[in-house]
Order: C-alpha cells, then structure tokens, then sequence
C-alpha cells in the first residue's frame, strides 16, 4: 500500500480535477471582486477598534453563542429600520473578525442596541432575563461575575492586527490594563483608554462593582457599544439625498477618483 | 479486527498513534489558557489507546491471505455503528434544545447546558456526528463494489474514521466549555480545523488509490458525487477556516476576513456545506442503494450525470441568497437568488430520476419498509430543494429570513432526506454486510418508519406556522402607520409551535432509538452461509430496461 | 497592485456567463454522445450483481 509510486490512474486524477474547477468557478467570481469592495462601500476614516474590554467582552458573546440567536444586521427593510434603527452599513462591521451578523432571530437584532438600555439594565437581564422580560426565553447567565482574563489581551490585539484591525503598538502594549481601565473610571488606568481609544469610549463600571473586573463587564461593555464604533449611518450620506448630489460631487474625492 | 492488518500496517500504525500522542503532549505543553490542555489531554488519549492496540498485536502473524478474495468490511460496520451512535446523541441534543425554546428552564444552572453552548453541540452531532460517518461508511462500501476491488489498504480507513471522530469528539467537547469560532457549522477552532485537514487528505488517497485498482471500465456515478463531497468540502473547510491563532498557546484564533467578505466566505461555506456534504454525499448513498434494494437499474443514467454537473456547478454561486437585503452588494445577492432558482432543474432531476426508477415497483415499496425510506427521501429531497429555491428569491427571502421558517425546511432536508436515505441504506446494507438473513426486526423498521415520517411532518408544519407568523407579526403595520406588534408579541406566539416542534423532534429520536436497537440485534444474529445478498429476500426483477 | 472593482465585477459577470454556456454544452454533449450510451447502460446495470467478492 505505501509505495508511494504506486500509479495513481491518470483517469480518476482528471476527473477529480474537473470536479474541484468546477465547483470552485461560481465561489470565485463571486467572492473575489468582494474584496476590492472597499473603493464602491462608505468609508469612515474615524471608526475606532473595539477596546480590549469591548473585545473581550465580544469574546464572551461568542463564547455563549449569543449569534445563535440574536443578528446583528439591520435589513434594508422599512419594518426593521422602523424597529431597529438605520441599516447596517458594509463598513460598520469592517473590523469584525469574524462578522456576527447571525441568520435567526429568536431574540432580537443587536445590530444597535448600545446605549438602548441602562447598564444596570443590562446585567440583570443576562443574570435573570424573565426577571425583566417575563416572556424571554434567553438563558440565565449566571455565571458571568467571575474575573476577566486580561493579561493575554495583548496577544488578542496582535493577532487581530495580523489580520487587518489597525491596533498600534501602545494600544497592544497596554491592552491589559486598559481592559481594567476602562470598567475602573477612578483608576489610573482610566486615562489611558480615553487617550487610546478617543473621548466617546465608555469609561464606567459596567456591572457596577468597581472592585473587580468581570465578564459581565466586557460583555455588557461590548453590547452598549454595538452600532456605536462608526457614525456612518447616523450621517446621511451624500448619494442619499437626491437634492445636493449634484454639489456633492465636488466636495467628494479627495484622493481625486 | 487489529489482527487483520498486516504486520507492516500495525507497526505503521502504531507510529502514527505516537505521532498523535506527541502532538496531545505538545499542545498540553503549548497551553496558556488550560483550555487548549484539555483538548490535549483527549487527543493524547485517543493517541495512547491507538497505540495500546496497535502495538499490543505487533507480534502476532501475518493475517490469512485469504482475506484479500474479499471486500474490507470491518471499518464499514464499525462506521454505522458509530453514526449510529451520533444519531442518538444529537437527535437527543436537538429535542434539548428545542425543549429550551418552550421552558428555557429545562436545564442545569450551569454554563456548559446553557442554549448557545448546546445548539453547536446537537447541529455537529447530527451533520458531522451522524452524517459524517454515514458518509464514510457508505462510501468505503460503494467504491468497493462498484469498483470490484478491495480497498488499497487496511489501515487508512480506520485513520480515516478514527481520526474523523476525533475530530467530532474535540468539536463537541469544545462547545461545552465554550470553544467555537462562531462561523455556523464550522465552529471548531484552528487545531481541530488542521487535524481534519490531514484527515481529509487521508480520506481522498484512500478513495483514489481504491478507484485506481478498479475492475470496471467506468467510475459508477455514485462515486462522482462522493468524490465531490469529499473534493469540495476541502476546499470549503480550508477556505473557510483561514485564521490567526491568538498563538500557538490559546484555543482561540480571529478569521483572515472580517464583515462583508467574512459574510460571504461563511455562508459560501455554509451554503455548499448543504450542497456538498448534505446533498451530493447523499445522493452518491442514494444512486447505489436504491437500485440496489429495488433491484432495478437507475431510470436513467444521464439523467444522474447532468445532474451530477448541474449541482456541482450551480451550488456554488447559491450562497449569497443568505445574505439578501444586507450589506452584500446587490448584484451579488441578484446571482445567487437566480442561481439558486436554477439549481431547482438539476435538484429535481436527481428526484425524478429516483422516483422513476422506482415506477413500477411499486409493490415494493409499499410492502418493504426499507425502500420506503429511501422512497420517502427522494420525496423529501424534492420538496426541500424546492423550498429552498424559493425562500432565495427577494421578497419571500424578505420574510422569511430571520424566522423559524428557515429552520423548517432545513429539517425538512435534514430529517426527511439526509436521516431518511441513511436509515434506509443502513437497513439496506446491514444485512448484506454481517451477512444476515434481514434485518433483526421487519416490524421495527416499520415502525421506525412511521416514527420518523411522522415526527418530520410534525415538525416541518410546526416552524412553516411559526416562521410564517412571525415574519408576519413583525411586518404588520396599525391603522396609525405604526408597527403593530412588539417583539415579545411575536415571541408568545412562537411558544405552542415550539412545542410542537419538540414532540416531532421527540418522535423522530424514538425512530432513531428503534433504530439504533434494531441494527443493533441484527449483528448479534447468525450468519447465513450464503454470499448472495440477498436483500429481505427481494429478488432482482427486469433489470433489462433503461433509458 | 489593485486591480479595479468595476473591472473585476465586470470580468466575473461576462466570464461567468460564458463559462455557464460552454460548461453545459460540455456537459450535454458528453451526455447524449451515441458512442457513451452503451458505457453508461453497462454501468447502470453493473452494480446489480450478486456477487459479492473483488475481482482478482
């Protein structure tokens, strides 16, 4: 059997060929001009990255399969606009490795739902959901008020900008202790985060025990900023509105194209 | 078993055990997050059994040469029983978890058992678990005999299976504790994703070299559809799971694509998983078990090659029909809904096809349980390829996207086609490979059968009302131009389907147990000295007419 | 080096489409060739026996 010569029929090697470029055509003509997309979509040169917190926290939501549930993509359909706020934009998830747009919605769309609801809120829905939504059928996650894993949260942002997210050399350096930063507002730490991150990030105990940092302070972190990292949506884009399109044309393009 | 491999086979064997060992050990030694050791410690295991067998028969002589007048068939029976075995766990896993929509508090208050740990867990266990081994079981059967050789050797179908299960035991165990990449049914992370990779390529060589020793002019074409599962699930698996460990260390690793192009990558594979593992495996199943058990020649062979290049082919542009009134750029959903609809012409060939080869034995089908089964699952292929088509075009994708209507059809494939086919080839070849008389239990496969007919009916109507209503309640404007109902309206609407649902999930489990019990007693049986399959005593009728 | 997205959609959909028609013409035409009939009406038939043993 293991002589490695042994002659593979010229026959079945050919037809296995033809399955593969067969197959392989319609996912490449399809897929590939996807990734020349960026010059067709809205860009936003002032979208930030997720914080170590707001990543670790995104962790957790994979972690639980929360997508199992719960989309994260605002259909461009007047009863979703309507129920969850403006369609979700190509760029919004940019950074998003990997996306979680979801494909089912036994809970609602997620897409926006930071800053729908209080932190306090937050945290007792995902210790109690029937507490607060008595007809919810969510799991009880009971078992998020254990301490964070911070201190490889560095190794996470490098990794990511391995593949893409513009982390810089300080926010990686310091990820760990900006992860505690930003849910310890009294900390030093605290600065930090606003320096790295900007001015609108959330700097607050998110579970409102600022003597530790929690799961539940990443994962309700994560969801009050969902929809929140670009102001893309929140600006009517200039081909939105018929009337200034014509004079929008000149103050576009910077880059002359 | 292990004495039947050749001496050169154990002790090649045994290397590769050490191998797998040492890469356990390694991973153990690599972990940072205590995660990454436990799967370490599971693949050390599963490395020091191999070993313990394999090297505890390195001694003993060489097996009967004999042995090479006939097919391989142990790692066949072991696959069933295997598959088997995943049957049950998942089936039960998928009635959990639908119990969970309806009284989210049927479950322990612990972080492994809650929803979205399980679901991965019983979505793995029936398509990877169940259907996996199914596939490579049935496989290994029909290249042999469609081939007339044995297979090229003793020890890569065992690497094969062994290692496959691996692979699903590391994927489900990870859910538990909360390992998943999230990308839907590609959930196993970077370690796991490699492992099945080797394994893969194993699977492949095995299939080729076996094919290259065949004693018939031509490749039967139940094989052409087993070769492109196994083609094309590789190169979905690969392209899909391109990612960036956090390091070698951690368990977890972030995708090379991220948002749209992450999208599109995910339900290309998500998409062609149902097209290539959940449809042209199966139909390979279908194209030799059924003319096997009805004793009658496929209706036409053309028909099944134009099929065989149609799904190939349109499959692949289908994806994006997922991904409709998102982000996706519009003229890439606009293909993918019109190639979905055209996937409908190959989709029904393959049904037909089925059905007319059938059309005239109709005695048989009524009177044998098993061909039933396969009967009943071309029917079911048929309707749910056709749902399928048209839940892609826009404006029903519009409401049904998102909703429980989804979930119907998918079982309506999974249940009704991809369980029913493979129950109905088990019952099929069961016999004729322990070489009994029939199956333990005619009776039970009856009853089987109408366990699962009517647990899949159940069911599927269960999620077309619930899907349909809520896609509805949540479209329905007032009189005042507002939205009518909130959310958790729509959820209270939900809760007696969910209820449904898991009864005919309930029923169909129990079909599955009947089954599983029945396949079970009939290994135990006695031999019959015959080599003629003999098939619940049908007997091959005109076998003289083709088209 | 980058190559234009109007050019590459461009490219897919046009290639696409000839790659449509030429692939089902194949396919059609190694189908219904007179001289293939006989292979594929031995090969319907072939898994029929009851044999159960490989070929030497």
């Amino acid at each position: 059997m293991f002589n490695l010569h042994y002659k593979l029929e010229k026959y079945s090697i050919r037809f296995a060929v033809a399955i593969i470029l067969v197959a392989a055509v319609g996912g490449i003509v399809e897929i590939a001009p996807l990734f020349t997309i960026d010059e067709t979509v809205e860009q936003d040169p002032n979208m930030r990255v997720y914080t170590p917190l707001e990543l670790a926290g995104r962790n957790i939501y994979i972690r639980e399969g929360c997508y199992a549930c719960h989309s994260q993509m605002i259909r461009t359909l007047r009863d979703e606009v309507e129920r969850y706020g403006h369609y979700s934009l190509a760029v919004e998830s940019q950074y998003d490795h990997p996306m979680l747009w979801g494909s089912k919605r036994t809970g609602p769309d997620l897409a926006r739902v930071g800053e729908k609801y209080s932190d306090a809120w937050h945290v007792r829905h995902l210790t109690n959901p029937r507490a607060v939504v008595p007809e919810s059928v969510m799991p009880s996650y009971t078992w998020l008020e254990k301490d964070l894993r911070t201190k490889d949260l560095g190794q996470h942002l490098a990794a990511l900008r391995k593949v893409g997210v513009p982390y810089t050399d300080a926010m990686i350096e310091h990820a760990a202790q900006d992860a505690y930063g930003q849910a310890n507002p009294d900390s030093d730490a605290a600065a930090g985060v606003e320096e790295r991150y900007g001015e609108a990030t959330h700097i607050r105990s998110f579970d409102g025990d600022s003597r530790k940092t929690s799961e539940m302070d990443a994962l309700v972190a994560y969801l009050q900023i969902l929809g929140r990292l670009s102001d893309a949506a929140t600006q009517t884009p200039p081909s939105a509105a018929p009337s200034t399109a014509e004079s929008s044309v000149t103050e576009e393009a910077p880059d002359g194209n | 078993m292990i004495q039947q491999l050749t001496k050169f086979e154990r002790r090649f064997g045994l290397v590769i055990s050490v191998l797998v060992a040492g890469a356990g050990l390694t991973l153990i030694g690599m972990s940072e997050d205590g995660l990454l050791a436990i799967h370490g410690t599971i693949i050390l295991a599963a490395g020091f059994i191999a070993a313990l067998l394999t090297g505890g028969t390195i001694h003993e002589p060489e097996p009967d040469a004999k042995r090479l007048e006939s097919y391989y068939d142990d790692p066949i029976k072991f696959g069933i029983i295997v598959s088997m075995i995943w049957a049950v766990f998942g089936m039960f896993m998928g009635v959990w978890v639908a119990t969970l929509l309806a009284y989210p508090e049927w479950t322990f208050d612990a972080a492994w058992s809650s929803f979205g740990r399980l679901r991965p867990v019983h979505t793995t266990g029936v398509i990877f678990g169940f259907g996996g081994n199914a596939l490579i079981a049935t496989s290994f059967h029909v290249m042999q005999r469609t081939s007339r050789a044995r297979m090229a050797d003793q020890l890569s179908p065992w690497f094969v299976l062994l290692g496959y299960n691996l692979f699903c035991i590391l994927a489900v165990s990870g859910y538990f504790m909360g390992i998943t990449q999230s990308k839907e049914y590609a959930e196993p992370e970077w370690y796991a994703d490699i492992w099945l990779v080797i394994v893969w390529v194993a699977y492949f060589a095995l299939y080729m070299r076996t094919l290259a020793r065949r004693r018939e002019p031509h490749i039967y074409v139940a094989n052409w559809y087993y070769l492109a599962f196994i083609l094309v699930v590789a190169v979905l698996h690969i392209v899909n799971n391109l990612a960036v460990p956090v390091s070698f260390g951690h368990i977890k690793s972030y995708s090379a694509f991220s948002g749209v192009q992450d999208a599109m990558t995910q339900w290309w594979y998500g998409h062609n998983a149902v097209a290539f593992f959940l449809t042209a495996g199966f139909l390979g199943m279908l194209y030799y078990y059924l003319p096997k058990r009805a004793g009658r020649p496929i209706y036409s062979y053309r028909m099944s090659i134009i099929g065989f290049w149609g799904i190939t082919f349109f499959y692949m542009w289908a994806g994006s029909h997922h991904l409709h009134f998102t982000a996706l750029p519009q003229w890439v959903q606009t293909l993918g809904m019109t190639f979905s609809v055209m996937l409908l012409v190959p989709s029904w060939i393959a049904a037909a096809n089925a059905l007319l080869t059938l059309n005239g034995a109709w005695g048989k089908v009524r009177d044998d349980a098993t061909l039933r089964f396969m009967f009943l699952a071309a029917v079911f292929y048929g309707l749910s390829t056709f749902e399928g088509s048209f839940m892609a075009i826009r404006s029903v994708n519009a409401l049904s996207h998102y909703t429980d209507w989804t979930v119907g059809p998918v079982h309506a494939g999974a249940l009704g086609w991809v369980a029913l086919i493979t129950f109905g080839s088990f019952y099929a070849l069961v016999p004729w490979l322990w070489k009994r008389e029939g199956m333990y239990s005619s009776k039970l496969v009856e009853v089987h059968f109408w366990l699962a007919l009517s647990g899949t009916l159940v069911y599927v109507f269960a999620m077309w009302n619930s899907g349909v209503i809520q896609g509805l309640m949540w479209r329905t404007y007032n009189e005042s131009g507002a939205l009518a109902y909130s959310f958790n309206e729509s959820m209270v609407a939900m809760h007696p389907y969910y209820i449904a649902r898991a009864i005919g999930g309930l029923l169909f489990l129990a079909g599955a147990v009947v089954g599983f019990y029945n396949i079970w007693k009939t290994t135990k049986m006695d031999t019959v000295q015959s080599s003629v399959p003999s098939g619940d005593g049908l007997i091959a009728d005109d076998a003289s007419h083709s088209r | 080096m980058e190559i234009e997205h109007g050019a590459l959609v461009y490219f897919s959909k046009f290639y696409g489409l000839i790659y449509l028609l030429l692939l089902s013409t194949g396919v059609l035409v190694y189908t219904f060739w007179p001289k293939n009939k006989k292979r594929f009406d031995y090969a319907a038939k072939s898994i029929l026996t009851e044999e159960d043993h490989p070929h030497a």
